[in-house]
């Protein structure tokens, strides 16, 4: 029994040492193991990697989630940067898109505040809820939209709102590399968003890279959207699921790399783009499934029987290309 | 008399140019003052005050002791005043006037006026000459005239300002400040001026103010803190909460808010020796039933409480939320209201939308276009904010009529494009106007927002 504690001991005091390298709590981890040893005494590991408390936000690009590990710290602050202003719109695109996967997995509705500086809304413009919702999903009554005067104003109500569990996620939007922000104030973030469960997102537009308390600090750049997807196949030269361009740019587990991002709103979901794969295919159907709607339809079956060899069914049910009406046809659409 | 004049007599006078507005705003000052006697105060001509102090004697300890307790105040903050105590409005204004501190009891204003002279009676100069030169020379003279003739040769305002004055009529009495329906107070004997002794007080006076409201079963809508300065100054802290709120704790934050934003613009002098909190407005407080574990159901609540602190810091402007409102223009289409004034939307956004961008500009910002592809196309070029960008893939346009019905029948017709750059950066540009409609206006094009 002796024996046994000490061994005990020793484990603790080795994964307060593992905790310390991997730069989190120790206490958080020895209460983990505290409440867990009466079943079992397993630490949850993916890949070879612990998983932060808190759980995983996985972002759907597959070579990115690979390279974090499963996916962003769900209670953590994340950085999102945008290296131009005028590049707000994919930055904030992104923050967003992961936003709208937490809210996702949220059984019960909790609004998102989004809050930035008056310079920042001058400079790239106010969120426009119509195309949150119409884009994201997020509806106007799930969002907050704070707009403080100046920078001190918005990070005292970032740190107010980090702690409270009932918002699905808190968005700072900031501009520049300020002095205010520094390690102490991204510190105070992450606590909080730590202790309330939830991530809060720092996005920064046009600022480099600072020391910072997130664990992870993603750089986005706009990306060519993606074709439109019709009955007919892609329609060229049409603008259709948002690209951005992601790049790591400060992770525990990473290296740096890059990756293309394709944002899929109709299954609310992020993509990667391949080369061998240039635009996000959609699994079910050829044409969009309802969205908006409670019920999704089931997927297409696989019901097989008397499909014609060798011809594509979907296409024999199209009309030949002749018969498109003349805006259907490649070209500048409209 | 010209200054001249009076320069030649007294070589040594000090001349100051009259300044009403500035003597108005000291007889303001001296209203909010007087605040702290009743809440019933009104101004009268240009050097008055009235009070209305029914009800409010017994917390001076009787008449007397008021009115001393007051102009001994007003005495060591440097004024001189008269003051008079009757039961009608009329004959105090003349006992102040025409007699010194006085008393009148009730029933004893015939006594007090009937000697005075005309302009006791808050007449106009003209028809007191008029009175005059028929040989009424006292207000006494006056009450025992026949009523009818005099009625019909001066005006029906005598008669009303001698009923006023006896107590005939009832005369109304307008306060400066909308009455709070439910206030507390505390006297200090040793002033605050600290802001955290100034919190504690309110979370005392918010706790005794939790009982009147829970008596009406209702909470707080709009709380107002007076703070009364020992040398007269008044300051007035008023926050809203977006609901009703009565729980002490959270009052508490409010203030804290307001307090901790306000810090440099209160000037706590010699100290505050008089608090006041009062309710401005109220609404039926909903009791919720919490669960057996003590926690709340309501998860709606610390988000309003965060809201509410925001607004209390910032301003109400700083916490907004978005309302679909229903118009087909963008700018229009959603609302962003203060969070308190939000209230619950009754209906979203439409369900089919065409394409909007997740952000989008307060005020359009002009482009400079060189060349578009055919005239009524997209633009090859644009040139935003001095930058040049090269339109790589276009669509559109969508055309978003104005509305008519506020704008007028000419104004001019919107065409939306959704362009991307070369880069991949994605905007909402539009044309505003048609190429040919009139000689005259040129077509212009317009930034209105950003796609992810």
């Amino acid at each position: 029994m002796a024996t046994n504690a000490a061994t005990q001991g020793t484990v603790f005091a080795l994964r307060r040492q593992i905790a310390k390298i991997e730069g989190r709590l120790a206490e958080r981890l020895e209460e983990r193991s505290g409440e867990a040893a009466a079943e079992s005494d397993i630490v949850l590991r993916q890949h070879g990697i612990a998983v932060p408390a808190g759980g995983l936000l996985p972002t759907g690009v597959e070579d990115l989630d690979r390279a974090l590990g499963g996916g962003l710290p769900k209670a953590a602050l994340t950085e999102i940067h945008g290296t131009q202003t005028r590049d707000a719109g994919a930055a904030a695109g992104f923050a967003l898109a992961l936003v709208s996967m937490a809210l996702k997995q949220r059984a019960d509705r909790a609004p998102l505040l989004w809050i930035g500086t008056a310079e920042i809304f001058r400079e790239a413009a106010l969120p426009y809820a119509a195309g949150l919702q119409a884009r994201f999903g997020i509806a106007p009554e799930d969002m907050l939209l704070s707009e403080a005067p100046k920078l001190a104003d918005a990070l005292w109500i970032a740190e107010e709102a980090a702690r409270l569990t009932t918002l699905s996620a808190v968005l700072l939007e900031l501009r520049g590399n300020p002095q205010a922000l520094d390690l102490t104030a991204t510190r105070r973030l992450h606590r909080r968003a730590q202790a309330g469960g939830r991530p809060v997102f720092l996005l920064r537009q046009s600022a480099h890279a600072e020391p910072t308390a997130a664990p992870v600090r993603l750089i986005v750049s706009p990306a060519p959207a993606g074709l439109r997807q019709t009955a007919g196949g892609a329609l060229a030269r049409s603008i259709g699921p948002p690209g951005f361009s992601v790049t790591i740019g400060k992770s525990r587990t990473a290296l740096p790399g890059q990756f293309i991002a394709e944002w899929n709103f109709d299954a609310r979901s992020l993509q990667q783009r391949r080369p061998d794969r240039p635009s996000a295919e959609n699994p079910l159907a050829v044409v969009s499934l309802s969205q908006r709607r409670e019920g999704h339809a089931a997927a297409a079956g696989t019901v097989v029987a008397l499909q014609p060899a060798g011809d594509d069914a979907a296409a024999r049910h199209q009309p030949p290309r002749e018969q498109y009406a003349t805006h259907r046809r490649a070209g500048r659409a409209g | 008399m010209g200054i001249a004049d009076a320069r030649a007599m007294h070589p040594g006078i000090d001349i100051v140019e009259a300044d009403p507005a500035a003597d108005r705003q000291l007889l303001e000052s001296l209203a909010d003052w007087c605040d702290r006697y009743t809440p019933l105060v009104a101004l009268d001509g240009k050097a008055g005050l009235f009070l209305d102090i029914t009800g409010c004697v017994h917390l001076f300890g009787g008449e007397k002791r008021l009115l001393d307790d007051m102009l001994a105040r007003f005495f060591h903050q440097g004024f001189e005043v008269r003051a008079g105590l009757a039961s009608t409005a009329g004959a105090a204004w003349a006992a102040a006037r025409f007699s010194g501190s006085l008393i009148v009891e009730p029933g004893q204003e015939a006594g007090l006026i009937g000697p005075l002279p005309l302009s006791a009676l808050r007449l106009e100069p003209a028809t007191c000459a008029s009175l005059e030169s028929v040989g009424l020379r006292t207000a006494g003279a006056v009450m025992a005239a026949p009523r009818a003739p005099l009625a019909r040769r001066f005006g029906k305002l005598l008669l009303m300002r001698l009923d006023q004055a006896l107590g005939r009529l009832e005369e109304a009495l307008s306060p400066r400040l909308p009455v709070a329906p439910l206030s507390v107070e505390r006297q200090l004997a040793e002033p605050v001026s600290s802001t955290a002794d100034i919190e504690s007080l309110v979370t005392l006076l918010a706790a005794t103010l939790k009982v009147s409201l829970e008596r009406r079963e209702e909470g707080a809508r709009m709380l107002q803190l007076q703070l009364f300065r020992v040398d007269g100054a008044v300051s007035r802290i008023a926050v809203g909460t977006s609901r009703p709120l009565r729980e002490p704790r959270l009052v508490q934050k409010l203030f804290h808010e307001r307090l901790a934003a306000l810090e440099s613009d209160i000037d706590a002098g010699y100290g505050f020796d008089l608090v006041r909190l009062s309710v401005l407005a109220a609404a039926r407080f909903e009791m919720d039933q919490g669960d057996l574990a003590g926690g709340t159901l309501d998860r709606g609540e610390d988000i309003a409480l965060l809201a509410d602190r925001i607004g209390a810091r910032l301003g109400k402007q700083a916490i907004l939320r978005p309302v679909a409102v229903q118009s087909h223009l963008p700018e229009r289409a959603v609302a962003l209201l203060p969070f308190a004034e939000a209230g619950n939307p009754a209906a979203g956004l439409p369900a089919l939308m065409a394409e909007r961008p997740i952000r989008l500009f307060r005020h359009p910002e002009p482009l400079d276009v060189p060349a578009t592809e055919v005239p009524e196309g997209p633009p090859l070029h644009f040139r935003w904010r001095r930058a040049l960008y090269r339109v790589a893939r276009a669509e559109g346009p969508e055309r978003i009529a104005p509305e008519w019905w506020r704008e007028g029948a000419d104004a001019p017709v919107r065409n939306y494009f959704r362009v991307e750059d070369a880069d991949g950066r994605r905007y909402w540009l539009y044309r505003q106007g048609l190429y040919g409609a009139t000689q005259k206006s040129v077509p212009r094009w317009f930034m209105h927002g950003l796609f992810a």
